[in-house]
């Protein structure tokens, strides 16, 4: 943290290219593996299935969300529509024999189908109304979702998951079911870090800032948006799918509505926009703020003396999490990556912050 | 030519020269900045007297139409800010006030490219401005005074302004600007995309208005031959400094401008022609 | 086929189409003058008929003299959120904004909720409940007073925006920097769009409250209004109420042909179609401005 870049200079090319230039950050990713890896054993049950899992698989989910917001500048309301169907596509497959990784890459690859669908909106409009249109997309979903017995076993239904089956054994500890998220999770963050420096993160950008302007230079901006949000979407769905087997175990329709697509895109908001740590940060505050806040207004009632009615604290968590949204696009834009960049970059000289300009 | 100050804040009446008149417009050597980083004009020092006219010639990009925003506070949007000098308008320091307020006090701006209310009618682009001030029969007044000098407005006052010629869209923002009961009109590069006979008849309103109703006027123009042909003092600026400043007939014939700024001086021959463009004697 | 019955589901769903273009011309109002789209608006609408209720059976007041005291409040809830929470991101990119108002939309849903309970609460505005015939259709009788309500509303704003204070606004919406060259105050003219906006929910909230009682379910005309106002143009006031006629006609004539088909909920994906077929089609709407950035 610390002058961490004090003495480092590349000599070659490669070098200078790397993922992780400076060794102070390659330590610091090395730790985190570890204590990732460790995880089962420090932690306890609890917090390993309740805590750590969902937000590995979230954030697998946020990353692909803001491949399509944040690098590719398209809008995606709709995105928990998309992870349904991998789930539901995955589900189906699995429940019908298929083996699971097959199952979970079929539901990866029917979500892709159907975001491509959403692409062919984004073709044609941008802004609001590609904003409206996934929104309305979403809607649409949701209903043929609940009212089409075949996908989900009616609109109240829910549709059991079987048990998860990796390379033919039976998954079923917690420990087990956290190693997949994670590895899912590390997966997608290792393709979202290289996107920085690959053709297709270059393009996105370039489609992103203007999208003519990219034609006129040779990038096919109707390709590159076709591809991001086929691969986006590919991502959603299996984390969608993983999800599922993983955490929920069971898939209602209510799991990919509409107030799903607000919290993923509160996700990415927070955490900021195109930020991959962000990310992180972003899926962790949202699923642990609400849950937080409402154990503190609750504590803070009984000091007061007074008791809040069941209804009262059944909404409190929505009022936060409303309240987060707006607190941090007054305060912070650009989200908690960008605070920890700062954070980071005020570290990086300090106490000599004079020399930076 | 830096005027005394008047350190009363009242500004002063137009009918009384007798008194040492106070320049409408005072720019004391102003310094405005982009985006904290680009500097776009430095030292700039004006004086526009009551009742007077004066251009503010240059190139593009010299940094003339950052003066007049600097003067009617439109720097805001597009994140300029006056970080030295000051300016004073009737012997007030105007400097805090919003654009709003400097509009009440009597300076207009007239902006680049004109910008009419494109999907509003001749008329109501008048109405609008008459809201800043008086009631509805000073509206009515105006609008007639409006009409009087560009009938041809007055044709087209119930089309969609956005369907005007550039010519009618120009003498609708002059004629809106007037609306709102200036004491300052400033013009930023009125000719701008226009014929040559129509940038003759509208400078010659230009020049009625000024006689008539006492307004004074500050042209930014980069068509310095029409320009200098209606004002009586001219500055030039070049990069962000005002590099001369004289009366117009002096100016006109300055040997600098006319090789820079006018197309070259009269009794140029075909051998004089290819020759090294020599370096302006402003420049130290 | 059955002519009347045809008749009566048109004639209703235009009816109730009209009070859709009410929480449309809201969302039109605060678009045109400051190019937000304001997904709020729902939240709003039912944050208004709570603000009703609350000072009628709270203070005890008479309808007549709650509802304009309601909307008072709610002109400078809308003010205060113009200037408190947007304000700030003028000039950001869209997405944020866009989030700011969603974000407000949970917030001041989940806080009303909070406050008042999520269980349904009548409001009764002096209507009664038999339905009015004309000739041998029958119409439901709230649906006639709100339209007539609406149409009063949308007559009034068509003569403002002839007046001077209505040409002001009607120049910010068209060019900001134009507006303040010649002095027009752009903040108060958007503030002022916002509070009216807010005035309005108040309105299509009470309306509509009346109709189905509120709940939570007001904040969800969001949608419906959102689609009148595109289908209509997102900057047109005229096409709001054109539009808002003809959504509620598709939506009163296909739902009542097709709930019976598909096991109801049609009303929603009716809706939902004709946003995506409008954005897709003519995403100006009927009456916008050609102005819409496309490819």
């Amino acid at each position: 943290m610390l002058f961490r870049q004090s003495g480092i200079f590349h000599t070659s090319y490669a070098d200078a290219r790397a993922l992780f230039p400076l060794p102070a950050d390659r330590w610091m990713i090395g730790l985190l593996l570890a204590f990732a890896f460790t995880a089962p054993l420090t932690m306890s049950s609890l917090v390993l299935s309740t805590h750590l899992l969902p937000w590995l698989v979230w954030t697998a989910a946020v990353l692909g969300l803001n491949l399509i917001l944040g690098w590719a500048g398209q809008f995606h309301f709709g995105y928990a529509a998309i992870m349904g169907i991998g789930a539901y596509t995955a589900v189906h497959g699995a429940r019908n024999g298929i083996p699971w990784e097959i199952a979970v890459v079929l539901g990866g690859v029917m979500a892709a189908v159907i975001g491509i669908v959403f692409a062919f909106a984004a073709l044609r409009v941008k802004g609001l109304y590609l904003a409206l249109s996934t929104l309305a997309l979403q809607f649409v979903m949701d209903w043929v979702i609940s009212h089409v017995p075949a996908i989900s076993g009616g609109s109240q239904a829910t549709l059991q998951a079987p048990a998860m089956r990796l390379l033919g054994q039976t998954v079923t500890s917690e420990t087990g079911l956290y190693y997949v998220a994670l590895g899912w999770c590390l997966l997608v963050t290792v393709f979202m870090l290289n996107l920085r420096r690959s053709a297709l993160g270059r393009a996105l950008v370039a489609v992103r800032e203007k999208d003519f302007a990219a034609a006129v230079i040779g990038v096919h901006s109707l390709y590159y948006k076709l591809v991001a949000f086929a691969t986006s979407s590919f991502i959603g769905g299996i984390s969608g799918a993983i999800l599922i087997f993983t955490f929920y175990r069971a898939a209602t329709p209510e799991q990919f509505a509409v107030n799903v697509s607000i919290e993923l895109l509160a996700m990415v908001i927070v955490g900021g926009l195109g930020s991959i740590i962000g990310s992180y940060f972003g899926a962790a505050f949202i699923l642990l703020m609400p849950g937080l806040m409402n154990n503190l207004i609750g504590w803070l009632a009984q000091l007061a003396g007074t008791s809040l009615g069941v209804e009262t604290l059944a909404h409190i968590p929505h009022a936060v999490y409303g309240a987060l949204i707006i607190v941090f696009l007054l305060v912070e834009p650009m989200g908690l990556g960008k605070m920890y960049t700062n954070l980071r970059n005020y570290l990086l000289v300090w106490p000599f912050g004079y020399a930076r300009k | 030519m830096h005027a005394t100050d008047n350190l009363t804040s009242t500004p002063t009446l137009i009918s009384n020269p007798a008194a040492s008149p106070v320049p409408v417009l005072s720019l004391n050597n102003v310094e405005v900045i982009y985006d904290h980083v680009s500097l776009a004009i430095k030292g700039v020092s004006i004086d526009v007297p009551q009742g007077g006219m004066v251009a503010l010639l240059g190139a593009n990009g010299a940094g003339k139409s950052t003066t007049l925003k600097s003067i009617s506070g439109l720097l805001r949007p597009e994140r300029g800010l006056v970080t030295r000098g000051e300016v004073r308008f009737m012997g007030q320091n105007i400097d805090a006030l919003a654009p709003q307020e400097r509009v009440i006090l009597g300076i207009v701006h007239v902006l680049e490219g004109r910008r009419v209310f494109e999907h509003m009618t001749p008329d109501e682009n008048l109405i609008a401005a008459s809201a800043v001030r008086g009631s509805r029969q000073d509206m009515l007044r105006n609008k007639d005074m409006v009409y009087t000098y560009f009938p041809r407005l007055h044709q087209r006052r119930t089309a969609q302004s956005g369907y005007l010629s550039g010519g009618e869209q120009q003498m609708l923002a002059i004629g809106r600007a007037l609306m709102t009961q200036p004491k300052l009109l400033m013009l930023d590069e009125p000719s701008l995309g226009l014929a040559p006979f129509l940038v003759a008849e509208i400078f010659d309103i230009v020049r009625r208005i000024n006689k008539e109703e006492g307004l004074s006027v500050l042209l930014v123009e980069q068509n310095a031959i029409a320009a200098l042909d209606v004002v009586s003092h001219g500055y030039l600026i070049e990069n962000g400094r005002v590099v001369m400043h004289d009366n117009a007939e002096a100016m006109k014939k300055n040997p600098d401008i006319q090789e820079f700024y006018l197309g070259g001086a009269e009794g140029h021959n075909f051998h004089d022609i290819k020759h090294y463009r020599r370096r302006k004697r402003w420049l130290t | 086929m059955d002519f009347s019955l045809f008749a009566e589901l048109a004639i209703n769903g235009a009816l109730s189409g009209l009070m859709y273009s009410l929480v449309a011309l809201g969302i039109v109002l605060i678009y045109k003058s400051s190019s937000v789209p304001n997904l709020a608006q729902g939240a709003m609408t039912m944050l208004g008929a709570y603000v009703v209720l609350a000072i009628a059976n709270g203070i005890g007041l008479p309808m007549w003299t709650a509802i304009p005291l309601a909307m008072g409040t709610m002109f400078f809830v809308g003010m205060g959120i113009e200037r408190g929470a947007l304000r700030r991101l003028a000039g950001r990119p869209i997405i944020m904004i866009l989030m700011m108002t969603l974000g407000l939309d949970i917030f001041i849903r989940a806080t009303t909720m909070a406050i008042w309970g999520s269980s349904s609460r009548p409001i009764s505005i002096g209507i009664s409940d038999s339905p009015l015939f004309m000739g041998p259709l029958l119409l439901n009788r709230s649906y006639v007073v709100g339209a007539l309500v609406a149409a009063a509303l949308f007559a009034f704003f068509f003569f403002f925006f002839r007046t001077r204070r209505g040409i002001v606004l009607r120049a910010i919406s068209d060019d900001y920097i134009a507006s303040w060259s010649i002095g027009i105050s752009v903040e108060r003219g958007v503030a002022f769009s916002w509070a009216m906006s807010s005035v309005l929910a108040t309105t299509a909230g009470v309306l509509w409250g009346s109709v189905q009682g509120v709940n939570q379910g007001l904040a969800l005309l969001l949608l419906k209004g959102l689609t009148v106002a595109v289908l209509g143009g997102l900057d047109s006031i005229g096409g709001a109420i054109l539009a808002g006629l003809l959504l509620g006609l598709l939506e009163g004539v296909a739902s009542g042909y097709l709930d019976p088909l598909i096991g109801g909920g049609s009303r929603d994906l009716v809706v939902a179609a004709t946003l995506i077929l409008t954005i897709l089609i003519r995403p100006h709407g009927l009456f916008g401005r050609h102005d819409i950035e496309r490819i």
